[in-house]
């Protein structure tokens, strides 16, 4: 195992780590159904990268996008964050505010596959269907991005992103502010009868997952300095709900261990399979992947109706001296 | 303006697609109370069952009832072995569209090693062209409108004048209340999804009939354009589901003459935002889906 496949492995677990920990907030803490998680994810990707990539007329100007504005690490990070935060507002507003929790569902599953069709198509924009390549790693003004070091440097990076994620994430879970999303959670209408507003509250979180989900965009596409609509299709979330169902609803300890299990297990699979020949080539092509797909829906439905609460159920949590 | 009167046109073939497939989703959450997100799946699925049977040189008129028989008999199957036990389990609704959508994204990939990525279309001569004015449309697309304005008829009058369609209404109004009436909401609840199985099958088939050629990827075009028309008309009301039909498929095909074909979804999808922010009701929301016409 070279120290480069291994700094991979740990860069994309911390990526997956943090992407779980911001959805686990949404859907296992408060009960919003974001099936367009991964569109906060690429926002985050799209923004981080114009922001530290020259204007597109540079490099020949091959592709086309808008911005490019050469900021130095940490601004596009924190860009990609606060545009996560902000694409979570229109969104919010709109789907939040009147919907129930299975049409919530339904419009933002519809939005994950209208922004990718969108962006797909918007060439100008931000490079359509190619999409964006050649991003600069951050700091590589600093220290030259294919050396050892930096591996460590990024691996040393993402890990202090996936503490902080976790102490935003714990901080609102163990809260009084927590007990509230779970509260409304198991039952809104009784949450709003004490005072507690939902769709404050269900904003308020849609935009903290927001960030969390941005900031894990731009950590990928710093590390794999291409991004495309073809990396952010919804099915790409639907991983990262198995992995929040795998590893248990509302518990983070359960979210990075299902972002361990799953989306990490899915790539090391794919390249476990793909480097071995005799079965990356059986059947039909895509054949493997396609298998691959109908074992995430497999996984999801197996853990749904065998244990819906998965590996690390959410703790119960009693109060001394109440009743028994 | 004969661009628009020939969108115009379209819009007729369009909408007669899209009510034949919203009508039967709508049915589906209406009565049985299941957003089934894996009805584009199914609806290709179907596509590419008249695909094979066609090409085996068979029309695909007889090709279009076995892609409806398919969409059927699979739909009881989906409900019967995946959708209902999960339901008597007690899984919560948001579990449901959960399931669905992971249904959804098996099917597609389950499909796709058997028919590959690439398009492909049916082996049929789309007949004469017939002028009405401004408006020229081929034999077949005109059988299309055909086929769904009959089978609006038949929906309206199996809902309005049968004991089944009776039934349904009152299933979908209280299932414990019909129950305890005496309706064998079970018996109900199985033929739903047997007849609107059908409708997902038949639209699948005429969808890609209409469109010069189709592929795996079609289904969640299928499933948006589909969600906008139920969403717009009032989820659960078969009426609605029509009338959402009908301005989804003239405002998209009057878009697509007016600006890009590409972005006829994105157009779906602005209609849906716009009534979830203006009227998340839909147009005909009632106390109760499936209340009576009028």
């Amino acid at each position: 195992m070279n120290t480069y496949y291994a700094a991979n492995l740990l860069i994309y677990a911390g990526i997956d780590i943090i992407a779980c920990l911001a959805l686990n907030l949404q859907f296992g803490v408060t009960g919003i159904v974001n099936f367009s998680f991964i569109v906060f994810q690429a926002v985050g990707a799209y923004a981080a990268a114009v922001l530290s990539m020259p204007p597109d007329t540079a490099n020949g100007g091959f592709q086309h996008y808008i911005g490019g504005y050469s900021l130095p690490f940490p601004a596009p990070w924190v860009g990609g964050a606060v545009a996560g935060g902000l694409l979570a507002i229109p969104v919010g507003f709109v789907v939040l505010r009147k919907l129930r929790s299975d049409y919530q569902a339904i419009a933002l599953l519809v939005l994950s596959v209208i922004a990718n069709t969108v962006i797909t198509n918007a060439d100008k924009f931000l490079g359509g269907a190619a999409g964006i390549s050649l991003v600069p790693p951050p700091l590589s003004d600093v220290i030259n991005p294919n050396t050892e070091p930096y591996e460590y440097l990024y691996v040393g990076i993402t890990a202090v992103c996936v503490v902080l994620a976790l102490v935003v994430v714990n901080r609102v879970v163990n809260s009084p502010y927590g007990r509230s999303l779970r509260a409304m959670r198991e039952r809104e209408l009784a949450a709003a009868a004490i005072g507690k507003n939902p769709v404050q509250l269900k904003m308020t979180i849609f935009i903290v997952g927001g960030v969390i989900a941005g900031l894990s965009g731009a950590i990928l596409v710093g590390f794999i300095q291409v991004w495309a609509p073809s990396v952010w299709l919804y099915p790409e979330t639907i991983i990262l709900f198995a992995a929040i169902i795998v590893g248990g609803r509302g518990n983070n300890v359960g979210a990075i261990l299902g972002a361990l299990l799953v989306p990490v297990g899915f790539e090391e699979v794919t390249r476990l399979l793909n480097n071995n020949a005799s079965i990356a080539n059986l059947g039909p092509p895509g054949l493997i992947p396609a298998l691959q797909w109908v074992a995430i829906g497999l996984l999801i439905l197996g853990f749904l109706w065998f244990r819906p609460q998965g590996v690390r159920p959410e703790p119960r949590r009693i109060f001394e001296g109440g009743p028994e | 303006m004969d661009l628009f009167v020939a969108a115009f046109g379209f819009g007729l073939v369009s909408m007669s697609v899209i009510a034949i497939a919203a009508v039967g989703f709508t049915m589906q959450f209406g009565i049985t109370n299941m957003i089934n997100l894996a009805y584009g799946e199914v609806m290709i699925s179907a596509a590419y069952v008249a695909y094979y049977v066609n090409k085996a040189g068979i029309s695909i008129w007889l090709g279009m009832v076995v892609g409806a028989l398919f969409g059927s008999v699979f739909s009881f199957l989906l409900n019967r072995f995946v959708y209902a036990p999960f339901m008597r389990k007690g899984t919560a609704n948001l579990g449901m569209v959960i399931v669905s959508l992971a249904v959804s994204l098996m099917m597609a990939n389950l499909l796709l090693p058997i028919v590959g990525y690439y398009s492909v279309s049916y082996q049929e001569d789309a007949g004469s062209l017939i002028r009405l004015g401004s408006i020229v449309l081929t034999r077949d697309q005109l059988i299309i409108i055909g086929v769904a304005v009959v089978l609006m008829l038949g929906i309206h009058a199996l809902l309005t004048y049968t004991r089944l369609g009776k039934a349904m209404r009152a299933t979908a109004a209280n299932p414990t209340l019909a129950r305890n009436c005496g309706i064998p909401t079970q018996r109900v609840i199985d033929s739903v999804w047997l007849i609107t199985g059908a409708m997902c099958g038949l639209a699948g088939v005429v969808a890609a009939l209409n469109s010069d050629s189709f592929a795996i990827a079609n289904g969640a075009a299928f499933l948006i354009t589909i969600l906008a028309a139920a969403v717009l008309g009032g989820a659960g009301q078969p009426y609605g589901a029509m009338i959402g039909a009908v301005l989804i498929g003239l405002i998209t095909e009057l878009s697509a003459a007016a600006w890009s074909p590409q972005y006829k979804e994105v157009v779906a999808f602005a209609i849906l935002v716009l009534v979830m922010v203006l009227r998340p009701q839909g147009l005909l929301a009632k106390r109760g889906a499936l209340a009576a016409a009028g």
